[in-house]
């Protein structure tokens, strides 16, 4: 049964918070947790500052995508799920990879090219892969996550049901953009989901813009885009993703239903990024003032204020969280500039699994081997 | 090993029923695979066998299932995917070409993707220019997958079961052509590896290499050369990624002549690079320069003698190695 | 600690930026996420933002000025520190927009193309050296005359069919004379000897070798590695020669030919290969190539100011050709050597070859052969000295000559052979004649 939603701040595309749920009824979230999410958060954020300021210094190559503005659906989805739930995205993909697990030294090396990147300097910012926290990408063309969403639903319902005889007991989260909604992979695979009753939950970043388009410029039923996933039978949610307890609340609830019944559904998960699209944007299609709208509900800033109301946390603790991440983020580059660029070698490794020719096989990346 | 003629599509059917007998992974997905009994029926009876969980119908949406597979096989299962023509693949290029072959590297060694991709490829069926696509030269140039095309049903059973196995994506481009054509195949299991071609005809004048459909064009050539003294040697490669170099090096080495038979068009096709690693290779033992014959550079027309004519057919296979061997 | 703000890498492709606009000025307190500037990129205008708390302390690189990605454009004073200490750190001078790079000189591969008129197919090629066929003396049925490997293997038979066994009973077979018309030659005096040494120590110097003598010098060592050299030396009365020669240049005179004792022994030789057959061979591996032709080659010396060593003229079908025109082209090759130089056509195709270091007063020398013949005479001078005739001590003229040969072709007694055919030319001249 969906959530029922609350209008819009015609001021902002944000949903309200606490997202329709009655007072009195929002669940308590335990200091410990809240705690955490903020230093999460407030990683996530710092990771991405130092990425654009190391992009600037020509440590990071091609694209680079940073999820400024959006930490709390990452924060918050990942929260909802457990760990053996596959989890795929797009490539706005460095706080997925951060709120799963994945140390910040790994992922910073990948994107300066390092061996000891995730992907070994393969892949690059959009392709954060992570097989011990089931992170299946970071991918780069818009909605070709979409299907693969499907299919690891399919693959994790096939093990419990076929292979192991037993029930259903996954859940896949595959993340995309409001910009994805226009591709047909992604509506082939709500078609097949709907169809084959696979237990994948889509989840619509929805920060109102495509790249340079804002979403009504190419999107029918743009105010509404829930409506989408209800022309193929498949459940619809608006949640505030700018308020982390409001994301974890929503999720946790929709997950566990998709999780028993086997069934895919759709979430509008309404955000905002508070930078360009990527390194290359200068944020033209908007005005100052409508990212300044935007700047009173820093998620961060919202969790914070939490935590100081709620006494969970003095404003030196908070401080010290902050302090923290940022040597944590400072540590991670220091780790990820002596980390060495691939040997001429790794060219031709990592093609097929087979060796043949000139190809010679296949091995894991350090941080699946080395000791943490 | 006691053998029986069985058909190219009971064949790829066997291996395939014989693989997922073995390994509950391996499924099957595609459209009209179950309950149809497969379109041109190499999935007959599976249905039966497997059910409705292991043999899985969908819909039109072949880069959704394509890419469903893909993500259900970077999960670890192994999935056998059916287009119903390798024309319709070309809807799923994203997935089959920027995720499979690709999904090994950009995860730096984590996620490999043990799949295959088959069905028809190539034409002569007057299906018009749209369903009579032959992929092999669009796809033989992509990294990270392998590519077979068996020309008999004894191949197509031990390639499919070596494709079934491997654990890099596979592309297995059978012929709707040959699907009725029967050959000994034995009853006990085997495997034909790949990149190990087989010499058809053994010859000493000119060497003719070729894959598929095409083998059966070049053998009917070879038969009238016989009568005209011209000797052939016939290879058929099995696969093209990877190419058995050693065994077309060998061959011309010995003959000092090479014609390649390839269905494709001729630009930057599978015939190109085996005219280019041969002129290369086998530089100093050549007589004659290498001679590609291909499908005419034209769409595929509709009308039968157009087709016929467009086709890599005996007379033009003929008509080059006359050349090759100055016996004109 | 400073921190130094430099012109940031606002798109991918930027290379050089411009700051349109500084927000800030020496002295105002800056925050994280500011915007300290507007800078103009190649793509569009875009702000650069603050990264870190402090206080501006300079600015280096004024608005309106175009600099470098990665050039130092402001200092910034971190917390605690006072920017009027802080100083532009040096060697940091603001570097001017990047000149574009040049493109690189686009290779173009050399287009194939010999000029030659030769064609001959790779494997027919090789053949045609295995055998040590020239293809040149190929017919070749392919487009446009190429040589092709049935072509190289139609020869190879021919070739090998020519080997007749050696009948000394039959006189001399002589064929059609060739007429070569040559221009009148001048007459040559011999190269000048060479110069006394000049006294006192010789300077140590280093003299590169010209390509000519860098090839000789290969094939020379080549020759001796591969071919199992023997020799056999042979004494021939001159007498005969000597007074035959006089004769025949008193009548030549007015003609303005002169012939040379080296004339008369390369028209021997030739002649003598008609029933010596293998004299006129090669060595091929698993075959020996008779040829058809008799190619003589005389070895010509070059001076210092020609670079040098020698060459090989060669006299083609020289035992078609009469003393006299022997004498003409042998005189024509030296000259063209010694001033222009030889062509390829004039150097290719011998098949057995002479060295004479008569004129040099050498009694004695063995030469090295010459691949792909089979043999090589060296001659010595006609010396007069005593010798014995008709059981006397008299006064003669011998000369020496001696034979190199490749046993994989020649064994003693065919060289002994063909001496003897030789000395019976040689020591009755007047079989030259006919």
């Amino acid at each position: 049964m969906p959530i029922a939603t609350l209008a819009s701040d015609t001021s902002t595309h944000l949903l309200k918070s606490p997202n329709g749920i009655a007072p009195g009824k929002r669940p308590e979230i335990p200091a410990a947790t809240l705690r955490a999410w903020l230093s999460q958060m407030s990683l996530i954020r710092e990771f991405e500052v130092r990425c654009m300021q190391a992009y600037q210094d020509k440590k990071i190559g091609g694209f680079c995508h940073v999820y400024i503005g959006q930490e709390a659906v990452a924060v918050g989805c990942v929260a909802a799920l457990e760990p053996r739930d596959p989890l795929v995205t797009a490539y706005r993909d460095h706080g997925h990879a951060l709120a799963r697990g994945m140390h910040p030294k790994h992922c910073m090396a990948e994107m300066f090219g390092k061996i000891g990147g995730c992907a070994k300097g393969k892949g690059g910012s959009m392709h954060m892969f992570d097989k011990a926290n089931n992170l299946f990408g970071g991918h780069g063309i818009v909605g070709a996550q979409c299907p693969l969403g499907a299919g690891l639903a399919f693959a994790t319902k096939y093990q419990d049901e076929v292979i192991n005889s037993g029930k259903s007991d996954c859940v896949t989260l595959c993340f995309l953009g409001d910009g994805a909604l226009n591709q047909g992979a992604l509506h082939e695979a709500m078609n097949l989901a709907g169809l084959l009753d696979l237990p994948v939950i889509y989840v619509v970043e929805n920060n109102g813009y495509s790249m340079g388009t804002a979403i009504e410029r190419g999107t029918t039923m743009a105010h509404k885009i829930t409506s989408k996933a209800v022309g193929y039978g498949i459940e619809g949610l608006e949640v505030n993703g700018m308020d982390v307890v409001d994301v974890y609340v929503a999720m946790k609830d929709l997950i566990d239903r998709c999780r028993a019944t086997s069934r895919p559904a759709f979430v509008d998960m309404r955000t905002y990024r508070y930078k360009g699209h990527s390194m290359s944007d200068p944020r033209k299609y908007r005005g100052r003032e409508e990212e300044e709208r935007y700047e009173v509900e820093d998620p961060i800033g919202k969790l914070e204020k939490l935590v100081k109301d709620k006494n969970y946390a003095t404003p030196a603790e908070i401080e010290a969280i902050y302090d923290g991440v940022k040597t944590l983020v400072r540590e991670s580059i220091a780790w990820a500039d002596a980390s060495p660029v691939p040997s001429l070698d790794e060219l031709y490794h990592d093609v097929y699994v087979e060796k043949w020719g000139p190809y010679t096989g296949t091995s894991l990346p350090q941080m699946l081997t080395e000791k943490p | 090993m006691p053998t029986r003629e069985i058909e190219f599509r009971d064949a790829i059917r066997e291996a395939m029923s014989e693989e997922m007998r073995r390994d509950q992974r391996v499924f099957l997905i595609g459209e009209e695979v179950a309950e149809y009994n497969g379109a041109y029926k190499v999935s007959r009876g599976m249905l039966d066998e497997f059910g409705p969980r292991r043999i899985i119908d969908t819909p039109i949406s072949e880069s959704g299932f394509a890419g469903l597979a893909i993500g259900a096989a970077m999960y670890g299962l192994r999935p056998i995917v059916e287009f119903m023509s390798w024309s319709f693949s070309l809807v799923a290029a994203d997935p089959i070409l920027n995720n499979a072959p690709k999904m090994l590297f950009m995860s730096g060694g984590q996620f490999g993707c043990p799949i295959v991709f088959r069905g028809n490829n190539g034409a002569g069926g007057q299906l018009g220019s749209t369903h009579s696509w032959c992929v092999e030269a669009l796809y033989s140039n992509v990294p990270g997958l392998k590519i077979a095309m068996p020309s008999n049903a004894y191949d197509a059973k031990g390639l499919m079961k070596t494709a079934i196995r491997d654990d890099d994506p596979v592309f297995f481009l059978e012929s709707e052509r040959l699907l009725s054509l029967k050959s000994d195949v034995p009853e006990e299991e085997y495997f034909i590896p790949f990149g190990k071609a087989a010499i058809r005809r053994e010859g000493a004048d000119v060497t003719l290499v070729s894959w598929g459909r095409p083998v059966l064009f070049c053998m009917e050539a070879a038969e009238t050369l016989a009568k005209e003294g011209i000797s052939c040697e016939v290879i058929d490669g099995r696969t093209i990624r990877p190419m058995d170099w050693e065994t077309v090096f060998a061959s011309v080495r010995k003959t000092n002549c090479c014609v390649v038979v390839d269905q494709s068009w001729s630009f930057a096709s599978p015939g190109s690079e085996v005219a280019a690693q041969v002129s290369q290779h086998c530089f100093d033992d050549l007589d004659h320069p290498v001679l590609r014959v291909h499908s005419d550079d034209v769409p595929a027309p509709y009308a039968q003698n157009l087709e016929q004519e467009m086709l890599p057919n005996p007379r033009k296979i003929c008509e080059a190695v006359r050349k090759v061997t100055y016996r004109l | 600690m400073p921190i130094s703000l430099t012109m940031p890498r606002l798109s991918d492709t930027m290379e050089v930026g411009t700051v349109i606009k500084w927000n800030v000025k020496a002295g105002d307190k800056v925050r994280s996420g500011d915007v300290l500037a507007d800078i103009e990129t190649d793509k569009a205008t875009m702000e650069m933002q603050c990264f870190d708390d402090g206080t501006m302390a300079k600015i280096v690189v004024e608005a309106g000025r175009q600099v470098k990605v990665g050039t130092l454009i402001a200092m910034i004073a971190a917390k605690g520190e006072d920017p009027a200490t802080i100083t532009i750190p040096s060697g940091t001078a603001a570097t001017g927009p990047v000149a574009p790079a040049a493109a690189p000189a686009a290779t173009t591969e050399d287009a194939d193309e010999t000029g030659g008129r030769l064609r001959v197919s790779p494997v027919a090629r090789r053949m045609a050296e295995d055998a040590g066929i020239d293809p040149r003396s190929i017919k070749g049925s392919g487009p446009g005359g190429r040589v092709i490997k049935r072509d190289v293997q139609a020869a190879s038979t021919n070739v090998q069919s020519a080997r007749t066994p050696i009948d000394t009973a039959t006189p001399l077979a002589l064929t059609r004379p060739q007429v070569v018309a040559m221009k009148p030659p001048t007459p040559t005096t011999p190269a000048s000897p060479v110069a006394p040494l000049a006294l006192g120590a010789p300077q140590g110097r280093v003299v590169a070798l010209s390509n000519m003598r860098q090839t000789i010098a290969r094939r020379l060592v080549e020759s001796k590695q591969t071919i199992p050299h023997y020799q056999v030396t042979m004494r021939f009365a001159m007498d005969e020669l000597v007074n035959q020669r006089t004769k025949l240049n008193d009548a030549l005179a007015p003609y303005g030919v002169k012939l040379s004792v080296n004339d008369f022994l390369v028209r021997a030789c030739a002649l003598a290969m008609a029933r010596n057959p293998y004299f006129n061979a090669s060595f091929a591996g698993d075959h020996v190539v008779v040829h058809g032709e008799v190619n003589i080659g005389i070895a010509i010396s070059l001076p210092e100011d020609r670079g040098g060593g020698l060459v090989v003229g060669v006299i083609q079908s020289a035992d078609q050709k009469s003393l006299r025109q022997i004498a003409q082209e042998s005189k024509y090759l030296a000259d063209k050597a010694r001033s222009k130089g030889l062509t390829i056509d004039e150097m290719n195709g011998a098949t057995f070859t002479i060295s004479n270091l008569g004129m040099y007063g050498v009694e004695h020398f063995t030469a090295i052969i010459n691949p792909p013949n089979s043999a090589i005479l060296a001659c010595g001078a006609a010396v007069e000295q005593p010798v014995v005739r008709n059981h006397q001590i008299v006064a003669g003229w011998e000369m020496q000559a001696t034979l190199s040969l490749d046993h994989r072709v020649i064994d003693g007694a065919m060289a002994a052979e063909y001496l003897r055919t030789l000395k019976e030319l040689i020591e009755k001249p007047a079989m030259l004649l006919v």
